[in-house]
């Protein structure tokens, strides 16, 4: 599937154009890791090297009011050149996970789980060693470029900041590297732009300043928490496609979260679909969007408003009701209060993450078999008169 | 088939409209049920209001007020014979702990050197530094408000005029300026004292309530309520007050206990509460000199003076985590 | 920026007129001026009052008369051109030589005071803000609202009874007793183990090994009669400068870079063996000649920071400046230390003064003059230091907790900054903006805070001629000292305003 230049707008990945990279999925033994192993035909397709592989990452806090699970088991691998999408709703343990992967959590939180950044466990590793890699090897770009750059210093101090703390180098070298990564991110005039300070940039000038700076040394993982959300949709679509370039350029694989399904379908090779701390759903972007094999995605995709797959209008149809509280989780799968399929067996078990009907699809539900019967998934979540 | 015009799942405006007034009450309401629930989980002040509760009774029930008697027998401006040099005969060591037993005595604070009963001119001390405390808290807050507020609704010419009044009077030092006054004023009586006080205090609230008016101003439900034509004070005391109770209440908390040291500098320098009447500085500033010889008397309302604005910092901190509690939490 | 400057001085003017104008009006209205000569029964009282009402312009109303003052005053703006006339005390003195002797006196009084409760709270406020809720935030966050609900006139009477008065008879036999070296063995073990904090054998050795030291140390100086006539000696001298240099390596660059450190060392070296090499030039230098070494240090650290920092030229000039000064500053309370038994003599054993800045007809050495005002500045500073430092931790902390929530501050870790970067770089830089108000309000303030504590221990500054004045209701020395206090408020409300556009680049460029 080839992402740059692919118009966002539509939320569908286009089936013609999408083949390229992903055919051929192959599955290791535990069915949580599943992963794709792809030939190189693209250079923007994924490698064979496994660069970042999180096993059964648990992250909870505790608090005042008891102990929060924001994160319970999650487990993926990206490779080289890889763009892996995350979505979930908000507070599903989106963010958690991935600053637990950058050691970027408060003091307060208990991890277990492991964390392999080729091979070796960043939660084994010193503090000293945690940082050498942080920004280094893996980087990350926030949401919000308003607030995530300091506004007492020019941009210029600030990349090359992010250079010298892992070399030690003169200034000026370190702020030539940050104009030729201006340059890259698609930023005019560079060199004049290293003396501005962040409020004389525009919001999306600020975001590619910001991967700029998760770029400039190189990186092998960049995760992108929700890079585009704070800008308005014709700036997103020209920052995903600097993002892709300049993975291109530098061989990182890209960990994408969103909200946005059509984000994800724009730009990923796999999705992780995570439900109230825990992935219920793996699998290649087409999969995830034409046979998702879990109730929950099936009704993110139905409040897609341009989704038209029911012969229905384009009326929204969210999931109704909320996510569960992260503190006392109810016993059974954690959808089943929402979930229009639910049976006793569902309030009773919280199911695993298990391979389905497509090798390298594994989904969390005991009835992933009832969404592989039906035509369009998401009829599940209409109203009656619209199931009609 | 679906009709896109029948109310399916969507709501309609009117009843969008309906629902967020509700919502609106509901969150207000959890909101004031939080701060109150932060505020007593708050240990430090629950302890000051308790420690402030008790002072306060201590001292208006022992000796009485205006022409209420209390229970304490003896009064703060009758002279008698100093027994056993004055020295507190109060006591707290058990007699089972090797002490003299747990009881008040005829003067548990002690004589001062005319005789006068200490604990009754403590307690007077007490009732006045507190009654000054709070008419300054109060008159300083009621107009620092009313400044701030009047000036960040309007705006304008309004707003320039008194916003530069407020700088003239934020350029005199509070101490200064009080001390001008009290040196006019302190023969006067307290409430005229703490009247006069409290004209002076208000600045720095104002400040900051014109600074949460100029936000407030821009948010919907002002515009909205001022398009529907409400008037101004209505909008500003229904609408935008609520929502900086938070401020003002932990700013009036906090200047009550300034108001507690402030009193006693001016009645320590001599230009506070004067003779007959006391208050704790002015006993401080008249026993210091006594410190060596009969310590007690420069104790007793030293400690005093520390528990009240103790007591009140507490709450004040309390009180300011309670409706902001954003403050003190930090993600590392 | 100049336009931004231009215009807030001319504000600022304004302002300062306005309330000149308001604090006439309510001066002369605070009391009778006459009523001192009214009651009296001087023969002459008629002619008297008659003086007096000349004196002060009584006849003409007071809204009037500012105009009489305001017309003196206004040649005070341009000295060397007009007469400044701030009228005359109640006495005929005039007010503006009185004011000239008194504001040096209140300056020596609280800037030494102010600025180290400034360092001191800043410091304490940052190191509680990173250790939110540990042992010692809970401490000092007690401590903080424990000073600033203590009336300062309350704590100069203890201080005055237990820092001058008893230890001075202390100091008439300096020994500490074993069992109150062990005390405060505890105390200080107890203090470095809630400062260090950690897990509990940590703490526990941290506990012992404090209290060993303490006790110990104690004990030692209490045998070898040090208090009777204190001093560093070189080896401290040595140990301290050395870890001043560790010090400010680790605050400015860290240690992975090793140019920095050896800069700093290099500094403190410099520094020890100029110990020996100016002995005799610092037997009994003169003002200049410190104030000259000093620059020289400057000089020196620059030099050193240039040539040994490589590529962290820059900061290994900060680290080798600040580890010279703070050497330099060690080696001249040595010096002030060498005096302190001769000037003991000198004030038949009574070293910390209550009362006044100087012993009055007091002559010696630069070191035995300099003892003498640091001993007469000790206690007053600790009072004003107590209370205003507690502002200081306090305003500091929150700020800092603020930064510290911010994004940037995420951005910043997840470049892989060292923490140290994260904190002095990004979280402290930003937290000083609104710190740098709050510093310049201080300063602004200063003046009046010092009415208290120049009436408890009998300076005769700004603040004790204010409140005299008062109570005599004598209007012109009031105004004077308003006058001084007005601009200075006024002046570094400026300040503050200028340093924060210079410090926030987002309002600079508005
Ligand atoms: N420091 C913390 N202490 C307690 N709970 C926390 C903390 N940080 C996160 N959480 C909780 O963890 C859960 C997951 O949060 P997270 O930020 O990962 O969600 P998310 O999926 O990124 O959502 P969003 O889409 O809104 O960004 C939330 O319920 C949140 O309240
Ligand atoms: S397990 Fe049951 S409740 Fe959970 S998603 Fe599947 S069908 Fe729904
Ligand atoms: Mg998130």
């Amino acid at each position: 599937m080839t992402t740059p230049g692919m118009p966002i707008g539509s939320p569908l990945p286009d089936p013609a154009a999408g083949q390229g990279g992903l055919d051929q999925p192959a599955v290791t033994e535990s069915a949580a890791e599943v992963h794709v192993a792809t030939k190189l035909e693209e250079t923007s397709g994924p490698g064979q090297t496994e660069v970042l592989r999180v096993e059964d990452l648990t992250v909870s806090f505790p608090t005042d009011d008891g102990l929060v699970r924001a994160v319970r088991g999650v487990s993926y691998a990206v490779h080289e050149r890889e763009v892996l999408g995350i979505v979930g709703e908000s507070g599903s343990g989106k963010s958690v996970s991935s600053m637990a992967v950058m050691g970027l959590l408060p003091k307060s939180a208990r991890i277990a789980g492991k964390i392999l950044y080729r091979g070796d466990d960043l939660l084994k590793k010193s503090p000293k060693q945690q940082r050498a890699l942080r920004g280094k090897k893996i980087a990350m770009i926030f949401q919000d470029p308003m607030t995530a750059l300091n506004p007492v210093y020019s941009i210029g101090d600030q990349l090359a900041e992010a250079v010298l703390s892992h070399e030690i180098m003169p200034r000026k070298q370190a702020l030539a590297r940050a104009e030729d990564m201006l340059a890259l991110v698609g930023i005019p005039q560079p060199k004049k732009r290293l003396d501005n300070y962040p409020h004389e940039f525009s919001g999306g000038m600020r975001q590619r300043a910001m991967i700029a700076m998760a770029v400039i040394n190189n990186p092998d993982v960049i995760i992108a928490d929700e890079p585009t959300t704070a800008l308005d949709v014709t700036v997103q679509a020209q920052i995903l496609e600097t993002l892709v370039q300049v993975k291109d350029e530098v061989n990182a694989a890209i960990v994408l979260i969103t909200h946005d399904l059509g984000v994800v379908a724009g730009m990923a090779h796999r999705v992780l679909v995570m439900y109230a701390g825990k992935p219920v759903e793996i699998a290649e972007t087409d999969r995830i969007f034409y046979q998702p094999r879990m109730p929950y995605t099936a009704g993110l995709l139905g409040s897609i408003p341009a989704l038209e797959s029911g012969g229905s209008g384009s009326r929204l149809r969210p999931i109704v009701g909320t996510p569960p509280s992260l503190i006392n989780l109810p016993k059974g799968c954690p959808f089943s209060p929402r979930c229009p399929l639910a049976t006793d067996v569902c309030h009773e078990s919280e199911p695993a993450l298990e391979p389905t009907d497509e090798l390298g699809h594994v989904a969390a539900c005991h009835h992933w078999d009832q969404l592989a019967d039906v035509d369009d998934p998401t009829v599940f979540f209409r109203t009656e008169s619209e199931a009609v | 088939m679906s009709d896109p015009t029948t109310p399916g799942p969507g709501p309609v405006p009117a009843a969008a409209a309906a629902a967020d007034v509700q919502g609106m009450t509901v969150v207000a309401r959890t909101q004031a049920q939080m701060v109150r629930r932060r505020f007593f989980r708050h240990r430090a002040a629950m302890g000051g209001l308790i420690a402030l509760l008790l002072i306060v009774l201590l001292a208006f029930s022992s000796i009485g007020f205006a022409n209420v008697p209390g229970w304490w027998d003896k009064d703060y401006w009758s002279i008698a014979t100093v027994e056993n040099g004055g020295r507190p005969t109060l006591s707290v060591i058990p007699t089972w702990l090797g002490g003299s037993g747990v009881h008040l005595g005829e003067h548990p604070f002690g004589q001062d050197n005319v005789g006068k009963d200490y604990f009754a001119l403590t307690m007077r001390g007490v009732q006045q530094s507190i009654t000054i405390a709070f008419i300054v808290g109060i008159v300083g807050t009621v107009i620092g408000t009313l400044v701030g507020a009047t000036a960040g609704y309007f705006r304008g010419r309004v707003e320039a005029v008194l916003m530069r009044f407020t700088d003239v009077m934020i350029t005199i030092p509070l101490l200064v300026v009080a001390a001008v006054l009290g040196r006019r004023y302190g023969d006067s009586g307290i409430v005229v004292l703490g009247l006069v006080i409290g004209l002076v205090t208000w600045t720095n609230l104002a400040r900051l309530v014109r600074g949460e008016f100029l936000a407030l101003r821009e948010k919907e439900f002002v515009e909205a309520a001022r398009a529907a034509g409400t008037s101004a004070r209505r909008i500003i005391v229904k609408h935008m007050l609520p929502n900086i109770i938070g401020v003002i209440i932990v700013s009036a908390t906090l200047a009550v206990a300034a108001a507690i040291l402030l009193e006693a500098a001016l009645s320590f320098l001599g230009f506070g509460v004067r003779d007959p009447d006391t208050s704790l500085g002015r006993l401080i500033s008249l026993y210091q000199s006594a410190f060596s010889t009969r310590p007690w008397l420069f104790w007793f309302p030293g400690v005093f003076i520390i528990a009240i604005a103790l007591s009140v910092n507490f709450i004040g901190d309390g009180l300011r985590d309670a409706f902001d509690p954003r403050q003190n939490r930090v993600r590392d | 920026m100049l336009v931004f400057i231009v215009r807030r001085v001319i504000v600022s003017f304004f302002i300062l007129l306005a309330a000149t104008f308001v604090m006439y009006l309510l001066t002369a209205n605070a009391g009778n001026p006459l009523g001192d000569l009214q009651e009296s029964r001087a023969p002459n009282r008629e002619a008297l009052i008659e003086a007096r009402i000349r004196l002060l312009n009584l006849d003409t109303p007071a809204p009037l008369r500012y105009f009489i003052w305001l017309k003196g005053a206004a040649g005070c703006l341009a000295p060397f051109v007009f007469e400044c006339d701030l009228g005359q005390s109640v006495q005929g003195q005039d007010v503006s030589a009185l004011l000239g002797v008194a504001f040096t006196q209140t300056l020596q009084l609280v800037i030494a005071a102010t600025v180290l409760a400034m360092i001191l709270g800043i410091t304490v406020g940052i190191v509680t803000a990173l250790r939110q809720y540990s042992g010692l935030d809970y401490t000092v966050t007690f401590s903080a609202f424990l000073f600033f609900s203590l009336p300062i006139f309350w704590v100069a009477v203890l201080l005055k009874e237990y820092g001058a008065i008893r230890f001075n008879d202390w100091l008439g036999d300096p020994t500490v007793p074993i069992g109150v070296a062990v005390v405060l063995g505890v105390v200080s073990g107890l203090f470095w183990m809630i400062v260090i904090s950690g897990d509990r054998t940590r703490r526990l050795t941290t506990f012992a090994a404090a209290f060993v030291a303490s006790a110990g140390a104690l004990w030692l100086l209490s045998e070898t009669q040090w208090f009777a006539d204190p001093g560093l000696g070189v080896v401290v001298i040595a140990v301290t400068a050395v870890g001043l240099a560790f010090l400010t390596t680790a605050l400015v660059a860290g240690f992975t870079y090793r140019n920095v450190l050896y800069a700093a060392l290099a500094s403190a070296g410099v520094g020890i063996v100029c110990h020996f090499a100016l002995d005799s030039v610092l037997d009994d230098p003169s003002a200049m000649i410190i104030v000259l070494l000093a620059l020289v240090t400057v000089a020196v650290g620059v030099g050193l920071g240039y040539a040994l920092g490589g590529l962290q030229r820059r900061q290994a000039i900060q680290a080798a400046v600040l580890t010279g000064l703070g050497t330099g500053a060690l080696l001249f309370l040595d010096r002030l230390l060498g005096a302190w038994d001769t000037y003991s003599d000198r004030v038949s054993g009574r070293v910390i003064a209550t009362i006044g800045a100087r012993t009055p007809n007091f002559q010696g050495t630069f070191w035995e003059e300099g003892l003498d005002r640091a001993t007469h500045l000790i206690l007053p500073t600790i009072a004003i230091v107590l209370i205003s430092f507690a502002t200081y931790t306090r305003y500091t902390r929150s700020s800092m907790l603020e930064v510290l929530n911010q994004d940037y501050v995420r951005t910043a870790r997840s470049k892989g900054l060292a923490e140290r970067g994260v904190v002095v770089k990004h979280a402290f830089r930003n937290a000083m903006i609104p710190i740098t108000t709050l510093m310049a309000f201080d300063f602004a303030g200063v003046l009046s805070g010092a009415v208290i504590t120049e009436n408890v221990f009998g300076w005769t500054g700004l603040g004790k001629l204010f409140t005299d004045a008062l109570t005599r209701v004598d209007p012109n020395p009031v105004m004077g000292f308003f006058l001084i206090a007005g601009a200075a408020a006024v002046v570094f409300n400026m300040l503050a305003d200028i340093a924060y556009a210079f410090l926030d680049p987002r309002i600079r460029l508005s």
